[in-house]
């Protein structure tokens, strides 16, 4: 009974925070400035950093924005240029593919090889 | 003269190692002069190592190193400070590390003398490699083949108090785990895991870690207040290096209190203990190598890369070889129902170590990728809030439970208390999440916060009955770590999930309102100092009507390396941290980014009180 | 089983380290991306002669040739470190063609620049605004570039050039 007021609770919650408002550019441009590499700094993202290169990409993502473009066409327009490594969040591709599962299907196991363990426990 | 002293003092201690490290078969060297060898070993590289500080004092700039790094206008603490402030002299002081921690393991152990030399032997043996590296490829004691009149390294951002403190800090920590390290291989070698040995490693494992955790909150705090991004955590390489053992260390302290339950796991508990040091010459070793791009710059050099990649392949290699071939073959019998602390504690060791990995993947993934592929990419924060963050999460779940879970059974005492009282606060919660902005990540952090702190608090005053003495804190001192973490959570939540960004462009006299705060540009003031110019804003920070606090972002100009730093101006304060940049000014009209970081000081209290409860843990009752 | 849980540490170890032993042997360098553009076409760009206005110059005018990049500017420091080079590249590979781009300079500084230290080039284009080292991915001064003569970018440099890269990864080229 408490469970399932709980879980009421938690549902409301977690649909409230779902609803996108629309994001205005310059916030678009924030989020997405966060995750790109500034080029001629030392690990530091567009957005944080004061350099010229990223005075100019900002300037450039906002341009694509207001034509329209979303963040993803955004990402492959630098790629083209800069390569992945100018973002921080890898592709999720084949070449990527190691890196994003690895620790998903680590966890998959640990669950797996705890619950045989404590089965093995209980049948003693 | 003093390079000469140095020189031949480093030289003469790897000597000595060398010295114990030859075999009992060969040379029967009685445990009295073998424990004095040892020490007179340490006493000699810190010789050196005080050598060279006595060259950077005087600015000796016949010596090489110092010429390179140091100026006669530095300030005299900052002289001090730079002698490991480059690779050269930090690598001697992490060897003289290495041997101070045997020094003080040779007086301060209970341990029989066999296994007394044991340790000290591979203590000794890990002092002579990195000894020789020294030596032959970073030699601090080169003398200058030409007369100079003055130094090259007037590097500003370096002469910082933080920043000053944090290698040695971070050292301690790194090196502890050597010692650790040792302990470990001695006991496969020897085949001893008694009680006196869990409780000598758990010893040297909290104290390395204590520092540890002193070295990246220092890091931190100085990236907070230097580098003017209002961040202190940014998943850059280096600060996932020093993360990885720091995780892996404390899933060490932890394994290593299963003997409280009279359970222990051998394998696992000598397993990390390899882990652990593996990890911190891994992380010596992408650093120094130059082979990562982030904010740590050392001059990279390749020979001196593949020397350190020798070094971490020879010492992990031996180390998991030794575990390999001499594994403890005890079976044992653990009590793992679901759920009491035993299962608890391993599930969060299994945990940490997902982690472990998966950020160690994210690092050097890159680094894979370009040698395959020949392309570049970046794993960059993003990836790591993805992925570690979450399988972090249910860890802190755990750590809620746990301090109310029992050994044995998987009933839970007073079960009806803690029910209610974890209700009323996640009520709670819930509502001021929902009444103010809300937000998942915030909520949920918010949540596993409190509830940590409420467990442990719970608990403390459910079942141990207070007494002013030092017995109580010892007692509790478990539970009061976790009430640091619990707080650091919050503040961790907080200051990143809400933290608030406002752009002004201002010029003198004007003032702008934010959060019923009013903050006054007052006025730009210039000042010349020792060694730099430094132009500072000056803000001053009303609260209705009443003056609070003068604020002073400025930037410093150093003339002889011509280089331009931002000092951030900050207002801290319990609730929240006012962070103010300068940035370039345009027609009399100064760009301003302030950031508003909330709960920032419960990150910096959280990690005092681990601190604190590490110096607890290690005092004797 | 229990074997090959405690081999797996050392297996993951000799791993890792040939993965960072061949990064160190293959001397990469971690201020010098390798190019995202690498065995792709030539960006397309359309500029003029920095002595001539009328005279333009484009991808289609590179056909058939050899060519080397060369972003710079009068600003840029490196760029006169390594400005020298270019002069000795094009005794050495008389048939390559060198272009050099002016890039975000202004032009009267950019023609001084080349009379003082000499002009190495077989046409110097202007890209004040920086649209074309951007198509390039260029983010930061000098960056050199090769092209074959099938028109597909075969190398890239970012930072200065110097004797050692000639010899070793440039010579090999041709």
């Amino acid at each position: 009974m408490i469970l399932q007021i709980c879980f009421k609770i938690f549902l409301i919650i977690f649909l409230s925070s779902s609803i996108n408002a629309n994001e205005s550019i310059d916030n678009k441009v924030k989020n997405l400035t966060l995750e790109l590499r500034c080029m001629t700094c030392q690990n530091q993202s567009v957005h944080d950093s004061d350099s010229d290169y990223s005075r100019d990409i900002k300037i450039l993502v906002k341009k694509k924005f207001e034509e329209g473009l979303n963040e993803k066409q955004i990402k492959i327009f630098l790629t083209e240029r800069y390569g992945e490594y100018i973002l921080f969040k890898p592709y999720f591709n084949s070449k990527n593919l190691f890196l994003w599962l690895f620790p998903f299907v680590l966890m998959i196991i640990s669950v797996m090889v705890l619950l045989k363990s404590s089965k093995k426990t209980k049948t003693k | 003269m003093t390079s000469l002293i140095g020189f031949s003092a480093l030289s003469l201690s790897a000597l000595l190692s060398f010295v114990i490290l030859i075999p009992n078969s060969i040379l029967k060297i009685k445990v009295k002069y073998f424990l004095i060898i040892c020490r007179c070993s340490t006493l000699l590289v810190c010789a050196s190592f005080i050598s060279l500080i006595y060259a950077y004092i005087t600015s000796d700039f016949s010596n090489y190193n110092v010429f390179q790094n140091s100026h006669s206008d530095k300030p005299l603490i900052y002289k001090i400070t730079g002698a490991w402030g480059n690779h050269e002299g930090s690598i001697l002081l992490w060897i003289c590390m290495i041997s101070i921690y045997g020094f003080f393991y040779s007086f301060l152990s209970k341990a029989l003398e066999n296994f007394k030399r044991t340790v000290l032997k591979i203590q000794s043996g890990i002092f002579i490699i990195f000894a020789l590296f020294v030596i032959f490829t970073s030699n601090p004691f080169l003398v200058n083949s030409v007369y100079v009149e003055e130094g090259l390294g007037l590097n500003p951002i370096l002469q910082d108090p933080s920043l000053a403190i944090h290698p040695p800090m971070l050292y301690l920590g790194y090196v502890g785990f050597s010692l650790v390290f040792s302990l470990a291989i001695a006991s496969l070698l020897k085949d001893n895991f008694d009680q006196a040995w869990i409780l000598e490693t758990r010893k040297w494992s909290i104290i390395s870690w204590g520092f540890l955790t002193a070295g990246i909150a220092l890091g931190s705090y100085w990236a907070y207040y230097e580098l003017g991004w209002g961040g202190w955590w940014f998943w850059d390489p280096v600060e996932n290096i020093s993360l990885m053992p720091w995780i892996a260390g404390l899933a060490l302290v932890h394994s290593l209190l299963l003997v409280r339950g009279e359970q222990v796991i051998e394998k696992w508990i000598v397993f990390l203990a390899i882990l652990c040091f593996s990890l911190s010459i891994l992380g010596t070793f992408l650093v120094r190598s130059g082979i990562l791009t982030s904010v740590h710059s050392f001059a990279a050099d390749a020979s001196r890369g593949l020397f350190i990649l020798l070094i971490f392949f020879i010492t992990t290699g031996f180390g998991f070889l030794v575990f390999l071939i001499k594994s403890p073959t005890k079976k044992n019998d653990l009590q793992l129902l679901l759920i009491n602390k035993t299962s608890a504690l391993i599930i969060n060791n299994i945990l940490m170590m997902i982690a472990v990995l998966t950020i160690l993947l994210g690092t050097i993934y890159p680094i894979i990728i370009e040698v395959l592929t020949n392309t570049r990419i970046s794993v960059g924060g993003p990836y790591f809030n993805s992925t570690v963050l979450p399988i972090l999460l249910p860890g802190f779940l755990l750590m809620s439970i746990a301090p109310i879970l029992s050994w044995q059974t998987n009933r839970i005492r007073k079960f009806r208390i803690y029910v209610i009282f974890f209700l009323i606060l996640s009520l709670l919660i819930s509502l001021q999440s929902y009444l103010t902005s809300f937000n998942t990540w915030g909520f949920i952090g918010l949540l596993l916060g409190t509830w940590i702190i409420l467990g442990s608090l719970i608990s403390i005053i459910l079942r141990f009955k207070f007494s002013p003495s030092l017995n109580y804190i010892k007692t509790i001192n478990s539970f009061v770590a976790h009430i640091g973490v619990g707080i650091m959570i919050i503040g961790i939540t907080y200051s990143s999930i809400f933290q608030k960004e406002y752009i002004y462009n201002m010029k003198i006299g004007e003032e702008v309102n934010f959060e019923n705060q009013k903050l006054k540009f007052n006025d730009i003031k210039i000042f010349e100092e020792k060694n730099f110019q430094s132009l500072k804003a000056v803000f001053s920070l009303e609260k209705k009507g009443r003056f609070i606090n003068y604020i002073e972002p400025g930037k410093n100009y150093y003339p002889v390396s011509k280089m331009i730093t931002t000092e951030a101006g900050i207002h801290h304060d319990w609730l929240r941290d006012i962070y103010i940049v300068l940035g370039s000014e345009n027609n009399n009209l100064w760009f301003i980014k302030v950031y508003i970081n909330p709960l920032v000081s419960f990150i910096w209290v959280g990690v005092l009180i681990m601190i604190f409860s590490t110096i607890i843990a290690v005092l004797k009752k | 089983m229990k074997k090959i849980t405690l081999l797996a540490p050392l297996l993951i170890l000799t791993i890792i380290c040939l993965f960072f032993l061949f990064f160190i042997l293959f001397n990469k360098n971690p201020n010098d991306p390798p190019s995202a553009l690498l065995n792709k076409d030539l960006p397309k760009f359309l500029s003029a002669n920095l002595y001539d206005d009328s005279e333009t110059l484009a991808p289609e005018d590179l056909k058939g040739k050899y060519t080397l990049i060369n972003f710079f500017a009068s600003w840029c420091t490196p760029c006169r470190a390594e400005h020298h080079l270019f002069f000795k590249i094009s005794e050495k590979f008389p048939e390559l063609f060198i272009l050099g781009f002016s890039h975000k300079d202004n032009l009267n500084d950019s023609k001084k620049y080349l009379e003082e230290e000499g002009n190495p080039y077989s046409f110097v284009g202007i890209d004040k605004d920086g649209k074309i080292a951007f198509e390039f991915g260029v983010f930061g001064l000098p960056e050199t570039f090769i092209i074959n003569n099938k028109g597909k970018i075969i190398f890239k440099h970012t930072g200065p050039l110097t004797k050692k890269v000639i010899d070793n990864d440039i010579t090999n080229l041709f």
